[in-house]
């Protein structure tokens, strides 16, 4: 915390306008899953063979100058230099998210070196049979929580993070988050679900309102035991308390094409360096202002969890709602009757294929 | 905006419940008429956003098999290019709009069945038929 809230003073001090809080580094596209509706590993075999070289991560990471990195992909643990590349990062001082399926995690540890500079984002998205339908893969929920009670009796850092699509059931959201806290983990990331157009599957994501109210019926009467890794502003963002516009230059994305365009999740081209990323990419047409379409429904954390920390960190009224979000247990009377409402629905724990509808339709939220 | 219209006000972003996704077209296998520089440029558009191979074929008669990942338009043809992997090349490579002859969607379009109504109707004959494990895997590699 002391790192970014230092990282992002300084920056504003010094009057950057625009300035990386992360950078997302995606070594590889391969991966050992193949989740369906996913627009990140859908390319020819020759492209999904090549990966960065430790060189090339280092050199992003300098140039970019983010005090974090995401390593998401593919999955990064099928890397073969993954080790020299978290290494390498960590003599950097970075603050590295490495996302990771974790159908490799148990047998790749001794590999690694616990650190304050490392985590494990391990993706989980619901409870057992609700991850294993969303990824595509009966028992995969079983290794990937094998790997985190083993990441964690280890002494390694291990957040899970998790996104939501359209009928995701907020009261068996709720028992996961139990769970998971009851694995060890130092906290839960979460996002909504994006429609971006690379994406094979269209029909699954929800709109900003529909967001809201499942954000707002998870995320409101919190357990005290519950921990979030992520901007409490940010989570407010997602239930409706508070109004961002997207900062796609927040969280850059470097991969084997280069620095991608506008965003992680919009590929519109890329440029050689990062210098050529902020200096010719036209800002002005992404976000919601911008009446863009691409952007219409988008609330993920890549574009709008960068102005909650800058906020967060950029004054005391920003930093006290911060400190409040982030003890704040959210009672709200109404976001119970959501999730009364959604249980008198759920038949199956399931993303409800054949109804995506019913939750939370019928509310006023 | 570069190739975009403006389709949403604030107001119904803010009220949207479903959000519409893109529609894709089923390119593998087509080769478009390049009669002239609009017909050009829309189909190399449709390249940078194809999900598979192409192969250019150029004025002065080389084929190349390429991913497509990048693209620039200026204002001539001469000043557009796209850039793209091989896969018999390491490099990223580049080539003018000028120079292209002729585009086909050769390769398998890798998008094309990936849908999660696609997954359910598999899953649910899987499940009816006392599979265990069910999964989806990747394609292979080679």
């Amino acid at each position: 915390m002391w790192t970014v809230s230092t990282y992002v003073l300084k920056k504003k001090l010094a009057g950057n306008k625009r300035f990386p809080l992360v950078l997302m580094l995606e070594p590889l596209f391969r991966c050992s899953l193949a989740c369906a509706g996913c627009g990140k590993v859908q390319y020819p075999p020759h492209i999904l063979k090549k990966q960065l070289t430790p060189e090339e991560c280092f050199a992003a990471v300098d140039e970019c100058g983010a005090p974090m990195v995401s390593i998401p992909g593919g999955e990064p643990l099928l890397h073969p230099q993954i080790v020299e590349i978290v290494n390498g990062l960590i003599a950097r001082k970075k603050y590295i998210y490495l996302c990771t399926n974790a159908l490799e995690l148990k047998r790749r540890l001794p590999e690694f070196t616990p650190s304050k500079y490392l985590t494990f984002s391990v993706h989980l998205d619901g409870q057992r049979d609700h991850h294993d339908f969303s990824v595509c893969r009966e028992g995969g929920y079983d290794i990937a929580v094998d790997g985190i009670k083993e990441a964690v009796k280890r002494g390694f850092r291990v957040t899970t993070n998790a996104t939501f699509f359209d009928g995701t059931d907020p009261n068996s959201v709720r028992a996961f988050f139990d769970e998971v806290m009851g694995m060890g983990v130092e906290g839960i990331i979460l996002s909504p679900g994006y429609s971006y157009d690379k994406a094979p599957d269209q029909n699954h994501f929800m709109g900003r309102a529909r967001v809201r109210r499942l954000f707002r019926a998870i995320l409101s009467n919190r357990k005290p035991t519950w921990k979030f890794n992520m901007s409490p502003l940010f989570l407010e963002f997602l239930m409706g308390d508070r109004n961002y516009e997207c900062v796609p230059w927040g969280m850059p994305t470097f991969n084997i094409f280069g620095w991608q365009k506008p965003c992680y999740l919009l590929q519109e081209g890329y440029t050689e360096s990062y210098k050529e990323l902020l200096e010719t990419t036209k800002w002005e047409e992404y976000g919601v202002p911008s009446g863009n379409p691409k952007c219409a429904n988008c609330m993920v954390s890549c574009g709008y969890e960068t102005p909650a920390v800058i906020e967060g960190f950029g004054s005391w009224k920003g930093f006290v709602s911060m400190v409040r979000g982030t003890f704040n247990k959210y009672p709200d009377q109404h976001a119970l009757k959501l999730l009364d409402d959604a249980a008198s629905h759920a038949s199956a724990p399931l993303v409800q294929i054949d109804q995506p509808d019913h939750a939370l339709e019928e509310t006023n939220a | 905006m570069t190739a975009e219209v403006l389709k949403y006000t604030l107001e119904q972003v803010e009220a949207l419940e479903l959000a519409p996704g893109a529609e894709h077209e089923n390119l593998e296998g087509w080769v478009p008429t390049l009669a002239s520089e609009d017909d050009l440029r829309q189909a190399l558009e449709k390249a940078f956003d194809y999900r598979g191979d192409v192969t250019l074929t150029l004025k002065n008669g080389e084929r190349i098999e390429a991913f497509i990942f990048n693209c620039q338009t200026g204002p001539t043809l001469a000043e557009s290019w796209v850039q793209y992997f091989s896969p018999t090349s390491p490099d990223k490579r580049k080539v003018s709009y000028a120079e292209i002859a002729r585009l086909e969607f050769s390769g398998k379009d890798r998008a094309a069945g990936k849908h999660w109504e696609d997954w359910v109707k598999n899953y649910n004959e899987k499940k009816a038929a006392g599979e265990k494990n069910i999964a989806l895997v990747p394609d292979a590699l080679d």
